[in-house]
């Protein structure tokens, strides 16, 4: 008997299809439950382990595992900024700290209207765009303190139904680690992965 | 980490002494041998072996706390670190991991070694809270002894320790502290790997990483006091040890765990007169350390205040506290009366399953030299036929499970009622990938490890034989026609009946290349019992009652009664219809005991004289005439059998409360005062006696026991069998026929005496509950957790509905003898309604 | 100075569409594919074998060799390891978002040299939009035959599904990979004896392949392994991907031949330092390696065989640069820091030294260091990696810890003084330096 909806059962049993063994399917399970509650609660992880068969404590024990399964509220938009070596030589904590400033809300918190989650994190992967940060995952590169104070009054004010990482490459990036080439309109509903499996992905301007 | 190591479990393959087992054509050649040195000096170790067994094996301690050997190594805590030239130089390397290799060289105490582990042990009490002085575990803590041996002695750690709230409880039985924890996952892999109920795990990552439950899920593993039995810190206390005594307050006595028929080992631990603990003790041939909790935790009835402490006998209808003199003389009385007007066959003795082999040898004596009578029976009207579990051909040993190509299980749920079993099967299973086949009317603890399972309606089971015989299930046909095969098979439901197991055994028999036979019994020493003689169809040693059986014993007991006996349901029903006039009842509750209680009911309401030896007032002597106070575990020694018949020797360690005796003493002072003396001095000597009496347990001594067979010697020694049971294919009745069908089941925890004497324990029992498959509950209206009406011929009740997918539509499962749950008897056609509709 | 390109030609020539199907297969993209179908499994692991490609994952182990290795067992299972995340390190992001069908054709080679019919793409979690383009192209893939049942139209199938990780930089390494997608905690495996190659995902016999070792195979098929050889250097063959970070004028990734100098790396590639200022330290492959100085470094060769004389590794070739205004006691602390939050939790030296080594540098940044707490902190390091030599001893399962005491070495080595005078001061000697996080 499961609490999800019909749509989201559908995708789980798609995605338990794609593995020769039910249990590799608790990762992406997990996002599913993400999703679906918009964090990861004890209901969501005793679905999951319904779904494939193990015990809750045995999907707790990989949920806390990994970093991205947030099981607590978060806001609506998760700024992450990186503050590890590269980010750091090139003024991430400065950007951590603009963000923390202009949102009020301090590292590894939410803000109390629920709308930014702040939290520092280990590289990211846009070390040749230090200092970085990601919206709901969506990169943006080369960010400098003032930036990052418009990022979060952009938050507050436009609030966007998707967070895109080209559309806010261009309204708060600068140096790039590589040539992005195009702009997509594809990004991020909530404070998870977009990602086609996961039914995650938002296009720009939908709401 | 997943999967089998094959590695972990080569080494320790079950050598067996024993007759008969498999584990000997298992044994063949022993192992084959490489030389390795260690620190500088060669030896001559078994291939393939872990070095730190081998090296422990020549005598090197190589200290560690995260390897088990009954488990897979995972090398997390590194402690065992040694260095091993290899093709490059010297290299680290856990000891746990890695197997022997000819000519290979180990340092376990270089400077380089001894770096490492002095740094593992830093890290270790690094962030470690040192409370030793208040820690259960203080005394006997690995991470004590082994600062002490191999730490730097100091710590340079002047930072903040890491902070959890302590301790917590994470079952009924279990307290965590996780400030105490050094993550060596024993108890995860225990719960994982050896007990199937993963419900600790590790949490958090990094230097946040933590052992615990899911909320609101707690550890309510039947097996959970293993892990504070392995855990190497105090991180796992026993709620119900905690604080109460320092190990080297404790004194010691091994013995065997007597809850259930394997009798696994263990080491009995009192202090004050007072057992405090019991702990596993790892042997290769039962329970490899392990215990259940119910036998790891259920003794407290020994200290209960409700212990009968002296003899009661009934006086202007009230139970009064007497003298032994005074009880013993007003029975023997009796008993002279009665067998003067009606000779022997007016006896009956029902009991003798729960006491040791002395005990059951003094009953049976007692009852045939003293009573005259051959009415005498240990099983109580659940059992197979006792020819059968005494005596049957091709009886395996319980390390045959570990060798079987094919396990076929078709009896009782094994996690319920025979937890040393279960922990064996499912480690055949899971590591050593042996098939395993279950079948069973609904869902059993062993259904994941399966690689079959049938279920089959409650009474059903001789259909499904049928059907399999006919060829309709092939591929259990072939699983079952393996080279070796071990069929363990018992009663699954009262509905069954006693003779589908043993034509299931039959057919097993029949088909496999060599069969091995583990037949299923409750109540801990019922084998010793059956081998004492307490069947009506049994002599000691496994003997039939036929002439040259009686003619034998007769030059010790005389010659013993010729008549027929009569078994457990017999008895009941004589001593309702008047035929049988005198009861005995030896630690016997025949009320809360027998699948259908009216029976018991009615026979206790007419009897007209009864004499219980018990530990407690029960629901069956309550209004017995005389009540006679015994002894318990731990406070009498003597010898068990198990079911694969090994003898084992059970250890006093603690006093008898009040006045109570050993179940033999009293029987003797009796017999004497009956004017027929038995002649039984001490439990020695008896046991001295049955081994001249009785042909299977010849040579069987005590010295036998404590000296030369630690783990114990299988019964019958070659040659000396004199009853060799051939199992047959025996007709089941018709299967009943009903939209609904009854699957009462026996459940670890009920309410039998001594669980209802055991605090700890007691609160674990189910109560009365039923359970549906959710397509029947919506039939009957019912929902989860509401009570419904359960009705059969036998009797009805409210019981409380658990909606269960395990258990098939059209059946219905209520575990048996629960604290407010009413009897059903045995009748299998059962009608359920939702109460309040 | 320009380069031969091989895995970034496509997307330097065709900037716009490089990551598209028809972008793909309009500049020879699956004849590769197509023309290993033809080939026997045994020609196929030959070729690349010749060719010397050496893994791009950190370990640069024979790419043929490991093929080789592959115990017999079926079935057997590729995974592509885009679980990039050590810091500095960025490359597969540019790969897997840039040219997914490159990946995804060596994917399929790859797959039938080993008899392989299901593969697993991992890409960290937090890299969505990667994963978005490789789900994508494996889509366009299926829906073209090139995936699925009877690739190309042979009777070869192939599934390929692509799976995200969710935040632990540990699960980088092959069996803690392995582990986390079995839905496993990301803890490595014994090696003895999960050695993948034997018992690997769900104990079958498994290639694991970095993103770019994959994405030069359908190129060293197409040029053939002679070509390839010639590309880069005679030990090190073809090219290979430098992700440069830190203080340098044009940071990014640079597709390279093997051989070059930091100095030309540095200066002439990555536009050299902001402000002209000095490099004091450079980290030369990935934050796991030993910090090289530019007095003692700087002219030597950018091979795995000099920097391994050197006391250091390429490992996965990302360079880190650090100028004269860094606090190498802070960088050190963010480096470590690192290691301890991604550290699994199950070794003890690891878990319980990464933190305390985290802490004692903390302390020392902080104005609390003690004069005993450099010996302290290399005698906890040592605890780690037993006599502080590289590569390691390690106490340790995998080499993540024994990683946390690179930056240590560079204290010792280079730094001592610096760290002296953090005790001193009780503080930070470089004003410039911000309190941290």
């Amino acid at each position: 008997m499961s609490h999800w909806s019909e749509a989201t059962q559908e995708r789980a049993r798609e995605i338990i299809a794609r593995y020769p063994q039910k249990r590799s399917a608790v990762m992406p399970l997990l996002y599913l439950a993400m999703a679906e509650e918009g964090y990861l609660t004890n209901e969501g992880m005793e679905e999951v382990a319904r779904w494939v068969d193990i015990t809750p404590a045995q999907v707790q024990a990989v949920a806390t595992f990994y970093t991205m399964y947030k099981r607590r509220p978060t806001g609506r938009y998760l700024v992450s900024c990186c503050t590890s070596i590269s980010c750091m030589l090139l003024g991430g904590d400065d950007v951590l700290h603009a963000v923390e400033d202009e949102s009020g809300v301090p590292h590894g918190e939410t803000g109390a209207d629920g709308l930014l989650s702040v939290e520092h994190v280990e590289c990211i992967g846009a070390c040749g765009g230090a200092p970085a940060v990601q919206v709901n995952y969506e990169l943006i590169e080369g960010v400098t303190p003032d930036k990052a104070r418009d990022l979060v009054r952009w938050l507050d004010t436009a609030r966007p139904d998707v967070v895109n990482t080209d559309e806010m490459q261009e309204l708060f990036g600068g140096v790039r680690s590589f040539d992005w080439a195009i702009r997509e309109g594809e990004g991020a509903k909530g404070p998870y992965p977009a990602f086609q499996a996961l039914g995650t992905v938002g296009r720009e301007g939908e709401t | 980490m997943p999967g089998p190591c094959q590695i972990a479990v080569s080494c320790r393959h079950v050598a067996c002494t024993a007759s008969g087992g498999l584990g000997v054509a298992m044994g063949e050649a022993g192992p084959e041998h490489v030389t390795i040195t260690i620190d500088g000096v060669s030896h001559e170790v078994p291939a393939g072996a872990l070095v730190i067994k081998a090296a422990q094996d020549r005598g090197t301690y190589i200290p560690r706390f995260c390897w088990h050997e009954r488990m897979n190594p995972v090398g997390m805590c590194r402690m065992c670190l040694v260095e091993v030239q290899g093709p490059r130089g010297p290299m680290l390397v856990t000891a746990c991991t890695n197997n022997v290799a000819d000519g290979m060289v180990v340092d376990t105490r270089g400077p380089t070694v001894k770096k490492a582990q002095e740094a593992v042990l830093e890290f270790l009490l690094a962030n470690h809270p040192l409370d030793c002085p208040v820690c259960d575990k203080g005394g006997e803590c690995p991470l004590q002894d082994q600062a002490f041996s191999h730490g730097p002695g100091e710590s340079r750690f002047v930072e903040i320790k890491r902070n959890f709230a302590k301790p917590i409880p994470i079952s009924d039985l279990v307290l965590l502290d996780r400030e105490r924890c050094i993550l060596c996952a024993r108890c995860t892999r225990f719960s994982d790997e050896i007990s199937g109920d993963p419900l600790i795990e590790f949490k958090s990552r990094a230097n946040v990483t933590e052992v615990n439950t899911f909320p609101d899920l707690p550890f309510s593993s039947y097996f959970s006091g293993n892990t504070i039995q392995i855990c190497p810190v105090g991180a796992l206390t026993s709620a119900q040890y905690r604080f109460r005594a320092r190990p080297w307050d404790l004194q010691m006595v091994e013995s065997s765990g007597m809850h259930d028929t394997a009798h696994p080992r263990l080491s009995v631990q009192v202090s004050q007169n007072e057992v405090l603990r019991l702990v596993g003790v790892d042997n290769d041939a039962t329970n490899h350390g392990w215990l259940s909790d119910k036998d790891r935790f259920g003794f407290q009835y020994l200290t209960s205040e409700e212990r009968l402490t002296m003899p009661l006998v009934r006086q202007d209808g009230q139970l009064v506290e007497t003298t032994w003199a005074e009880a013993l003389d007003r029975v023997a009385e009796r008993i002279g009366l009665i067998r003067d007007e009606d000779g022997g066959e007016v006896f009956a003795v029902i009991g003798g399953g729960h006491g040791t082999n002395e005990d059951a040898y003094a009953i049976s004596k007692f009852a045939r030299v003293v009573l005259e009578t051959n009415n005498v029976d240990a099983r109580l009207d659940d059992a197979l036929s006792s020819h059968f579990l005494a005596a049957t051909a091709d009886r395996g040993l319980i390390a045959d499970i570990d060798g079987a190509d094919t396990i076929l299980l078709w009896g009782p749920d094994l996690k319920e009622e025979h937890p040393t079993l279960y922990l064996r099967v499912r480690r055949a299973a899971q590591e050593l990938g042996v098939r395993l086949v279950v079948i069973h009317p609904r869902a059993t603890g062993l259904d994941d490890r399966a690689s079959m399972k049938l279920t089959y309606r409650p009474g059903g089971g001789f259909a499904l034989l049928d059907e399999v015989a006919d060829g309709k299930h092939p591929e259990l046909r072939q699983a079952l026609s393996a080279d070796r095969v071990v069929a363990i098979v018992g009663q699954a439901s009262f509905a069954d009946g006693p003779q589908l197991a043993e034509s299931v055994a039959a057919y097993v028999r029949n088909k496999a290349g060599s069969a091995r036979i583990l037949p299923l019994a409750r109540r801990g020493n019922i084998f010793g019992a059956l081998d004492m003689g307490l069947a009506p169809d049994l002599l000691p040693g496994r003997v039939a009652p036929d002439h040259a059986g009686r003619a034998a014993l007769a030059e010790s007991w005389g010659e013993p009664p010729a008549a027929r006996g009569k078994d457990t349901r017999a008895m009941l029903e004589g001593i309702d219809s008047g035929e049988i006039r005198f009861l005995l009842l030896v630690g016997a509750d025949p009320v809360r005991d027998v699948p259908d209680p009216r029976r018991a009911l009615l026979a206790m309401d007419s009897a007209e004289y009864v004499v219980s030896i018990d530990l407690f007032l029960n629901d069956s002597n309550r209004e017995a005439d005389v009540v006679l106070p015994a002894a318990g575990f731990a406070e009498k020694d003597g010898t068990v059998t198990n079911l694969e018949g090994r003898v084992q020797k059970v250890n006093v360690i603690a006093p008898i409360p009040g006045q109570g005796r050993p179940d033999w003493a009293i029987l003797d002072d009796l017999a004497e005062r009956a004017g027929r003396p038995i002649g039984l001095a001490n439990a020695e000597s008896i046991a001295k006696e049955i081994s001249e009496v009785a042909p299977a347990y010849t040579g069987i001594t005590w010295d036998h026991l404590e000296w030369e067979a630690r783990d114990g010697a299988v019964v019958p020694l070659s040659g000396s069998q004199p009853l060799s049971h051939i199992p047959v294919a025996l007709k089941g009745d018709n299967a009943p026929t009903a939209p609904l069908l009854l699957h009462v089941g026996r459940t670890l925890y009920d309410d039998g005496v001594m669980l209802r004497h055991s605090p700890s324990l007691r609160p674990l029992a189910r109560g009365a509950v039923v359970h549906l498959n959710p397509e029947d509950a919506k039939k009957a209206g019912a929902q989860d957790g509401h009570p419904v009406r359960v009705v059969t011929s036998h009797g009805e009740g409210e019981f409380s509905a658990i909606l269960d997918e395990g258990t098939p539509e059209g059946v219905v499962y209520v575990p048996f003898n629960q604290p407010g749950g009413a009897p059903l008897g045995t009748d299998a056609v059962v009608r359920v309604t939702a109460v309040g509709r | 100075m320009t380069y031969p390109l091989v895995v970034t030609r496509r997307m330097t020539d065709h900037p716009a569409d490089s990551h598209t199907l028809e972008r793909y297969e309009a500049t020879s993209g699956y004849e590769q594919a197509r023309r290993a179908l033809t080939m026997t499994r045994d020609e196929l692991v030959e070729e690349i074998k010749t060719s010397g490609l050496l893994g791009r994952g950190g370990a640069a182990f024979s790419a043929g060799l490991k093929w080789s290795f592959l115990a017999p067992a079926r079935p057997s299972y590729l995974v592509i390891n885009g679980d990039e995340s050590e810091p500095g390190t960025f490359k597969d992001r540019q790969l897997l978002e840039r040219d997914p069908h490159q990946m995804l054709e060596g994917v399929i080679i790859t797959a039938i040299a080993n008899e392989v019919h299901h593969a697993f793409i991992y890409i960290r979690g937090e890299y969505p939009k990667p994963a978005r383009r490789v789900q994508t192209a494996v889509d366009e893939a299926y829906a073209r035959g090139y995936l699925g049942k009877g690739i190309f139209g042979s009777d070869y199938d192939l599934e390929v599904t692509v799976h995200l990780g969710a935040g632990a930089y540990i699960c980088g390494e092959e069996t803690a990979l392995i582990n986390s997608l079995e839905g496993l905690r990301g803890e490595p495996r014994l090696k003895p004896p999960y050695f993948p190659a034997a018992k690997g995902l769900y104990m079958q016999p498994t290639i694991v392949n970095n993103v770019e070792t994959v994405s030069n195979l359908p190129h060293i098929l197409a040029m053939g392994s002679e070509e390839f050889i010639e590309i880069g250097h005679p030990l090190d063959t073809g090219t290979f991907m430098i992700s440069i970070s830190g203080h340098v004028n044009k940071p990014g990734n640079y597709e390279l031949p093997h051989g070059l100098t930091w100095r030309h790396l540095i200066y002439d590639i990555a536009g050299g330092v902001p402000g002209g200022r000095e490099i004091k330290a450079i980290v030369p492959g990935g934050a796991s390696a030993p910090w090289f100085i530019p007095e003692i470094h700087l002219e030597d060769q950018i091979t795995k065989d000099v920097c391994a004389e050197a006391g250091s590794m390429l490992g996965s070739g990302a360079v880190i640069v650090m100028d004269e205004t860094t606090c190498m006691v802070r960088a050190a602390e963010r480096i470590v820091r690192f290691f301890a939050h991604e550290s699994c939790g199950q070794c003890t030296p690891c878990r319980e030294g990464t933190t305390w080594m985290e802490m004692i540098l903390r302390r020392i940044e902080e104005g609390q260091g003690r004069a005993v707490d450099l010996d302290l902190l290399l005698d906890v390091s040592d605890g780690i990696s037993v006599g502080l030599a590289w590569p390691p001893k390690m106490t340790t399962i995998c080499p993540l810890g024994p990683s946390a005491v690179s930056p240590v070495l560079a204290l010792r080595d280079y730094f001592r003084d610096e760290v002296d005078e953090h005790v001193k001061m009780a503080g930070c000697p470089l004003k410039k330096v911000e309190a941290h996080a």
